[in-house]
C-alpha cells in the first residue's frame, strides 16, 4: 500500500489525497509533526526526503517527493483510462505541463501567503498576495475562455486533468493568506465543478459543494466519476 | 451633479455568473452580495451575510430552493429571504420575520441589475433594445469607478464585422452616448458599425467592474474572436488605467451599513397578532386535484408572499365571511405561489361550499400570513408521514422537503380510492417513498397502522393528519407500539369534542398584573382581547395550537385536541381559544 | 516604572490582562523572539536555566537580537512575564497576581502540549465565541463532533461564578459520531465550557479511557490587532496511548475547521448590541460572553453597544 508522509494542513499534502481519492487508491497517512514539531526538518525524516519537504509517498519501496511530481506519478500509474494525464494526446499533455508549471507559481504565491499567515512563516505577503492575484487574474480569464468553448477544466480536454488537481488546493484556500476571489467568478464557478468531480474529498478549511442538480448538467457540463 | 448612486440601477453580475446551484459573489457600493439562482429560475438578490452569526453566505449552499449557511446549516428561502428551518431547534419553526436583507434583481441585457434602493426601473438602451445584445466578459477593475467611465471614452475596438482584417482603413470609434454609469461607443470601418455599451459598475469606491454588451451578436464562427478582440483590449485598458489610479491618493472604502435586527428577534419572543389577513392573494390556478378536492395556487399581488415551512397553514377569509385554515402543499423555495388543497365537506357549513362553488380564477382572496404549529424536524434518518384523505396536504409539503434534503421518510396515504388520492403531479415525484392503502375500512386501517408502527426501523419522528378518528387511532397505536409522546406530531383540520363552556374562573395575568373574570359562555382569547391583551389565534376551535399560552399556576380543563397527552397532563400550557380551568384561578404566563 | 504609558490599544482591561506570548517547549533558550501584542512589538527570551523574560521591542533602536546571552536583568524596562501551562505570558499594564487556575494541568499522568498557535483573521471574541458553541459541529466538524441530521442543540445551563466571576456553561449535550469502526451508531457527548478571561476559553470533556476524569482543551488568544489574532491550543488529557503528532493532527484538524468560517464572519469585531446579530436559545452561552465583556467593560475586538 502507497505510504503518505502527511500533515493535514499542508496543501500539498493535500493534493495527493485528493487524487488517491479520485482515483480510488488506498494509502495509508503516515502523519508527520509538521507544525509545531517541524519534523520534516529532522535528521530522521531527511533520510527520506534530504530536502525536508512534505509530502513524500513510499509505494512499496518507491519513493517520490514533490508534490506535483507525485500527483503525475499517481495519474499515470493508477488511471487506467489514461484521462487524468493524457500522455496519448501530445497537445494536452503539453498544456498539462504547462498548467503543471502554473500551479508552482500559485503554491509559492497564493499558498506562501496562507503559510505566512496561518504559521508566520517569514516571507514578503504583499508581494505573495500580488502575485497571486496576477496569476489568478490570468486564469480566470482563461477559464472565462474555456467555459466559452464548452469546456470546464484548465486543460482542453473533456475531462479534468493532474493540472486542474495540482491548481484548486492553492486557489480555494487563497483567503486563508487573504487572497479573496471576489473578483474572479469564472475561478469560483470552477472551484465549485471540482468539487464535483466523483470521490472529490475536503481538507479542514475547505467545504463541499452541494448537490448538483439532477438529471442535469447545466452550466457545469458533464461530470465525470 | 450626479444622482445619488443609491437609488440608481446597477448591474452586478451577468447571466452566466448563475449558473444552477452556484453562489456568485458580489459587491456594490462597498456591500457585499450573495446573489443566486433557484431552479425555478429566480434570482435571489441578498445582503452576503447569514444573520444569524455574520457569515458571508456567499460560502453557503445553493440547493435550487434553499440557501443553506455553512455555518449551523440555517436554511434561507428563495424569493422570501425568510428563514425556513434552524438545525439547531428542528421541532421549533422559526419566528417568521427571522429575514435576510434583499434587493431587486432584473434580468436585462444579459446583466443582472440592483441596487441599494433603486427607483424606476432598470435603464432601457434603445440600441440594444433594437438589437442582439451579446456580452463581453466582464472585467474587475482596481480604480474609481468615475475614472473607469472616463478612460472607457478612449476605448477602440473594430467592428465585428472587420475584425482581423487588416487592411489599412482607418477604425472610426466615437463616443454615441454618455451617462452617469455608462458609455456607449460605436465603431465603424467600411461600411461595417458596431456600438457597444460598456456599464460601469461602482463595487466600491476604489474599484469597479466594466460590463460591455454589443448591440450584436456574431455568428458562431466569429464568435470567439469577437469576445478575444474586446477581451485584449479591455485588459489593456484596464491595465493603463490601474497604473493611472496607482498614482492616485487611494480613496476610502465605502462602508456599508448593517441593518438592525428586530428588538423581537434580539429577545426571541413570540410575535403578538390578532387573527388577522394582511395578505391579498389571486387565485391563479383552480383545478380538480382529485374527486370532492380543488386545489388553488395562490399568487401574490404585489410583494413576495412571505416564507413560509413545510407544515405552514393560512386562514382563508372567504367572500361568505367565514374563515378556514388550510396547509399549504408546496416546498419552501419551489415556486412563488401558495398551493392548497380543499375537500367539498359534505355537511359544509359554507366554507369548503364557498370555495368549490364560488370562488373561480382571477379572484382576490383575503389570507392571514403562514403560521406553523405543525414544525417538521429535519433531523431524523427516517420519518414516518401518515395521512388520511385530504390530511395529506401538510404532509406533501413534508415529504417534498424530505426528498430535497436527502433525508428518509415513507408517505402513508389512506384514502378512499385512487380518485380521491390528491395532487397526483406531486405524489408521482415522491412515489419511491408513497405507500397508498386504499378503501380501507376503520379495522382495517387500524391494523395497516399497528403494521406501520410496528416496525421502527430507523424513524425516529411520526407525523400524522387526517380525521379525528384516525388520528386518536394513529395517537393510541403509537403509544402501544412504544413511541414516546413527543415523537409522535398530530394536526387536526378541526375539534370535534363537545366544547362545555359553563364553567367561570379567574385569570391572573403575571406579566401585567391584571387579575380578569372568566364568565360561563365566554373564552378566555375573548376575556383577554376584551382587556387589550393582544393575542395570536387561527382556528379558534383548539385545533391549530397557535393561541398557546403558557400555565405558571392553576389547574388546567383541557378542551382542545392540539396538546398530547403527556402536555395536557404536565399542565403548563393551555389553548386560550377553547380550555378552561378546573381550579378557581390560572396564573398566565403573558 | 515606564513613566507615561501610551498604547494602540486603549482599553484598560486588556491591557491589565495576561496574554500569552508562545509555548515555553517552542521557545528555543537565549534567543530572543518577537511576536506582535495589541500592536505592539514584544519581545520576549527564556534562559538556558528556564528564566523568562519580555519587554517592548525597541524599533529605533537596535536592541538585543538574535543568539546572544539574554540577562533578564539587564533589560531596562521589563515586562511583568509569567510562565505557566507550558506557555509564557505578559502584560503591557498591571495584571493580577495570579493567572486563572486549572488543576487538571498537574495531575501527573497528564499530557499537556501545544496543539498549535495558528494565525487567523477575525477579532479574539469572535474566535471564543466560536468555541463556545456545539451547534455548528455537524455543519463544520462534520462526521467528527457532529454529523447531519442530528443537529439539535438542546437546553443547558449557563452561570457567571459569583466568586470567580468566570462563565461555566454545563450540561452541555451534543450527539456526536464514534470514531470506533466497531460502532454503528453515534453517542451523546458531555462539555462543560468555561471562560475565565475575556479571550480565554476552556472546553472539559469526559475521557474516553477514564470516564470519571476530563479532558481540558483551551484555545489562548493573543490579539495582533483588534481584526488578527494568533490562536493557541492547550492540550491537557489522559491518553496514554495516542501519539503527539496524532493528538495534534486532531486539534488541528478542527481549529483548521473552524478557520474559514471565522475569517468569512462580517464584522469581525463581536458586535455585543444585542440587536447586531439573532441569537437562538442553542446561543445561551454566547449571549452571556457578550454580556460579560459588556459589563467587564470590554471595547478591544468588540463593538461596544450604544448605551
Amino acid at each position: 500500500m502507497i505510504k503518505l508522509y502527511d500533515y493535514v494542513l499542508s496543501v500539498n499534502c493535500y493534493k495527493q489525497r485528493l487524487m488517491m481519492s479520485i482515483l480510488d487508491v488506498s494509502y495509508q497517512s503516515i502523519p508527520v509533526d509538521f507544525y509545531p514539531g517541524w519534523e520534516h526538518k529532522s535528521k530522521e525524516f531527511k533520510k527520506i526526503n534530504p530536502l525536508g519537504h512534505i509530502p513524500v509517498i513510499d509505494d512499496d519501496g518507491y519513493v517520490l517527493r514533490d508534490a506535483h511530481a507525485i500527483l503525475v506519478y499517481l495519474a499515470a500509474k493508477y488511471d487506467p483510462t489514461g484521462r487524468w494525464y493524457p500522455v496519448s494526446d501530445s497537445e494536452l499533455i503539453g498544456e498539462t505541463a504547462q498548467w503543471m508549471l502554473f500551479a508552482e507559481g500559485t503554491t509559492n504565491t497564493a499558498s506562501a501567503a496562507r503559510l505566512h499567515v496561518n504559521l508566520g512563516y517569514d516571507f514578503d505577503i504583499g508581494a505573495c498576495r500580488e502575485s497571486a492575484h496576477r496569476l489568478f487574474r490570468v486564469l480566470d480569464d482563461h477559464l472565462w475562455f474555456r467555459e466559452q468553448q464548452g469546456r470546464n477544466w484548465v486543460c482542453s480536454g473533456e475531462h479534468p486533468t493532474v493540472a486542474d488537481i495540482a491548481i484548486f488546493p492553492d486557489v480555494i484556500l487563497s483567503e486563508e493568506g487573504g487572497i479573496s476571489r471576489l473578483d474572479y467568478p469564472a475561478l469560483r464557478r470552477w472551484t465549485d465543478r471540482v468539487k464535483r468531480i466523483g470521490g472529490f474529498t475536503t481538507m479542514p478549511g475547505i467545504f463541499p459543494a452541494g448537490p448538483a442538480r439532477r438529471g442535469r448538467s447545466g452550466n457545469a457540463g458533464p461530470i465525470p466519476d | 451633479m450626479s444622482p445619488d448612486p443609491f437609488t440608481c440601477w446597477h448591474p452586478i453580475a451577468s447571466t452566466p455568473d448563475l449558473p444552477e446551484r452556484h453562489v456568485f459573489h458580489g459587491q456594490l457600493l462597498g456591500r457585499e452580495l450573495a446573489v443566486w439562482r433557484a431552479d425555478d429560475g429566480f434570482v435571489n438578490v441578498w445582503e452576503n451575510r447569514c444573520l444569524h452569526r455574520g457569515v458571508r453566505l456567499s460560502i453557503g449552499i445553493n440547493d435550487g430552493r434553499e440557501l443553506k449557511c455553512q455555518y449551523h446549516g440555517w436554511r434561507y428561502s428563495n424569493r422570501t429571504a425568510g428563514c425556513t428551518y434552524i438545525p439547531a431547534h428542528p421541532a421549533d419553526a422559526p419566528a417568521r420575520t427571522i429575514c435576510n436583507r434583499t434587493f431587486p434583481a432584473v434580468e436585462r441585457y444579459g446583466l443582472i441589475w440592483s441596487g441599494e434602493d433603486p427607483t424606476g426601473d432598470p435603464p432601457a438602451v434603445a440600441v440594444l433594445d433594437r438589437g442582439t445584445p451579446f456580452g463581453l466578459r466582464n472585467l474587475p477593475v482596481n480604480a474609481p469607478p468615475e475614472l473607469v467611465l472616463e478612460r472607457l471614452a478612449q476605448y477602440r475596438f473594430e467592428p465585428n464585422g472587420r475584425l482581423h482584417y487588416d487592411d489599412g482603413e482607418d477604425v472610426s470609434v466615437s463616443v454615441c452616448h454618455r451617462d452617469d454609469w455608462s458609455v456607449t461607443l460605436a465603431s465603424s470601418q467600411g461600411g461595417s458599425t458596431t456600438t457597444a455599451v460598456f456599464f460601469v459598475q461602482p463595487v466600491d469606491s476604489g474599484r469597479a467592474v466594466i460590463r460591455g454588451v454589443l448591440d450584436e451578436t456574431p455568428g458562431e464562427d466569429r464568435r470567439l474572436i469577437v469576445l478575444h478582440h474586446h477581451n485584449t483590449g479591455l485588459i489593456q485598458l484596464r491595465d493603463d488605467i490601474e497604473a493611472e489610479a496607482a498614482r492616485l491618493p487611494t480613496p476610502e472604502p465605502m462602508v456599508a451599513s448593517i441593518d438592525r435586527v428586530s428588538v423581537e428577534l434580539a429577545e426571541i419572543p413570540e410575535a403578538p397578532a390578532g387573527r388577522q389577513a394582511s395578505l391579498r392573494v389571486r387565485v391563479a390556478r383552480k383545478w380538480e386535484a382529485a374527486d370532492q378536492i380543488a386545489g388553488f395556487e395562490l399568487e401574490s399581488i404585489g410583494a413576495e408572499l412571505p416564507t413560509y415551512q413545510p407544515g405552514s397553514h393560512i386562514d382563508v377569509h372567504l367572500p361568505n365571511g367565514l374563515i378556514r385554515q388550510y396547509s399549504l402543499t408546496n416546498e419552501p423555495g419551489r415556486g412563488e405561489t401558495y398551493r392548497i388543497g380543499v375537500k367539498l365537506e359534505p355537511d359544509s357549513r359554507g366554507g369548503s361550499r364557498c370555495l368549490h362553488e364560488v370562488v373561480r380564477e382571477g379572484d382576490v382572496l383575503a389570507i392571514s400570513e403562514p403560521r406553523n404549529n405543525f414544525p417538521l424536524r429535519r433531523d431524523s434518518l427516517c420519518t414516518v408521514l401518515v395521512a388520511g384523505g385530504i390530511g395529506i396536504t401538510p404532509l406533501l409539503a413534508m415529504a417534498q422537503t424530505l426528498q430535497k434534503d436527502g433525508l428518509g421518510y415513507e408517505l402513508h396515504y389512506f384514502a378512499q380510492s385512487e380518485q380521491h388520492m390528491a395532487f397526483g403531479d406531486v405524489l408521482e415525484r415522491l412515489r419511491p417513498s408513497l405507500v397508498a392503502h386504499l378503501g380501507l375500512s376503520p379495522d382495517e386501517t387500524a391494523r395497516a397502522l399497528a403494521e406501520i408502527l410496528a416496525h421502527r426501523g430507523d424513524a425516529s419522528h411520526v407525523y400524522t393528519c387526517g380525521p379525528a378518528p384516525m388520528l386518536e387511532t394513529t395517537r393510541r397505536i403509537a403509544a402501544e407500539a412504544g413511541w414516546p409522546d413527543h415523537t409522535v406530531h398530530f394536526e387536526y383540520f378541526k375539534n370535534t369534542t363537545e366544547i362545555d363552556d359553563s364553567s367561570s374562573f379567574q385569570i391572573s395575568l403575571s406579566r401585567s398584573a391584571l387579575t380578569l373574570g372568566v364568565a360561563g359562555g365566554q373564552t378566555i382569547l375573548a376575556v383577554l382581547r376584551q382587556n387589550g391583551v393582544p393575542m395570536p389565534s387561527s382556528c379558534e376551535q383548539g385545533a391549530c395550537g397557535t393561541c398557546e399560552v403558557a400555565v405558571l399556576e392553576g389547574e388546567p380543563d383541557h378542551q382542545d385536541v392540539y396538546l398530547n397527552d403527556s402536555e395536557k397532563e404536565r399542565g403548563d400550557r393551555i389553548m386560550t381559544c377553547v380550555s378552561r380551568a378546573k381550579s378557581d384561578r390560572l396564573v398566565l404566563d403573558i | 516604572m515606564t513613566t507615561v504609558e501610551t498604547h494602540a490599544c486603549t482599553d484598560r482591561m486588556i491591557i491589565d490582562q495576561w496574554h500569552p506570548l508562545a509555548a515555553l517547549e517552542e521557545t528555543e533558550p537565549g534567543v530572543v523572539h518577537q511576536v506582535m501584542l495589541l500592536e505592539e512589538q514584544v519581545s520576549f527570551a527564556v534562559t538556558g536555566s528556564g528564566v523568562p523574560s519580555a519587554w517592548l521591542s525597541d524599533l529605533s533602536a537596535t536592541g538585543p537580537v538574535g543568539r546572544q546571552r539574554i540577562d533578564a536583568r539587564s533589560v531596562p524596562d521589563p515586562l511583568p512575564v509569567m510562565a505557566r501551562y507550558g506557555y509564557l505570558w505578559t502584560s503591557l499594564g498591571s495584571p493580577p497576581d495570579e493567572l486563572f487556575e486549572i488543576p487538571e494541568y498537574y495531575e501527573p499522568d497528564r499530557r499537556n502540549l501545544n496543539a498549535a498557535t495558528i494565525g487567523l483573521h477575525v477579532s479574539a471574541p469572535r474566535a471564543v465565541e466560536n468555541f463556545l458553541d456545539m451547534g455548528h459541529f455537524p455543519f463544520v466538524h462534520t462526521d467528527i463532533l457532529g454529523v447531519e441530521p442530528h443537529t439539535e442543540v438542546v437546553e443547558y445551563d449557563v452561570e457567571i461564578a459569583p466568586d470567580t466571576n468566570e462563565i461555566w456553561a454545563t450540561k452541555c449535550f451534543f450527539y456526536q459520531p464514534v470514531a470506533a469502526a466497531s460502532s454503528e451508531s453515534g453517542q451523546m457527548s458531555e462539555y462543560v465550557y468555561r471562560v475565565p478571561h475575556p479571550y480565554c476559553v476552556f472546553l472539559y470533556k469526559s475521557c474516553p479511557s477514564d470516564e470519571t476524569r476530563m479532558d481540558v482543551i483551551g484555545l489562548l488568544v493573543r490579539s495582533v490587532t483588534a481584526t488578527q489574532i494568533e490562536a493557541s491550543m492547550l492540550v491537557s488529557i489522559v491518553d496514554p496511548h495516542s501519539s503527539i503528532p496524532a493528538i495534534r493532527r486532531f486539534q488541528q484538524t478542527v481549529f483548521g475547521q473552524d478557520k474559514p468560517i471565522l475569517e468569512n464572519q462580517s464584522p469581525k469585531r463581536l458586535p455585543l448590541d444585542p440587536r447586531a446579530e439573532t441569537p437562538i436559545r442553542a446561543d445561551k452561552v454566547a449571549i452571556v460572553y457578550r454580556r460579560w465583556l459588556s459589563s467587564l467593560g470590554v471595547t478591544y475586538g468588540v463593538i461596544p453597544a450604544e448605551m
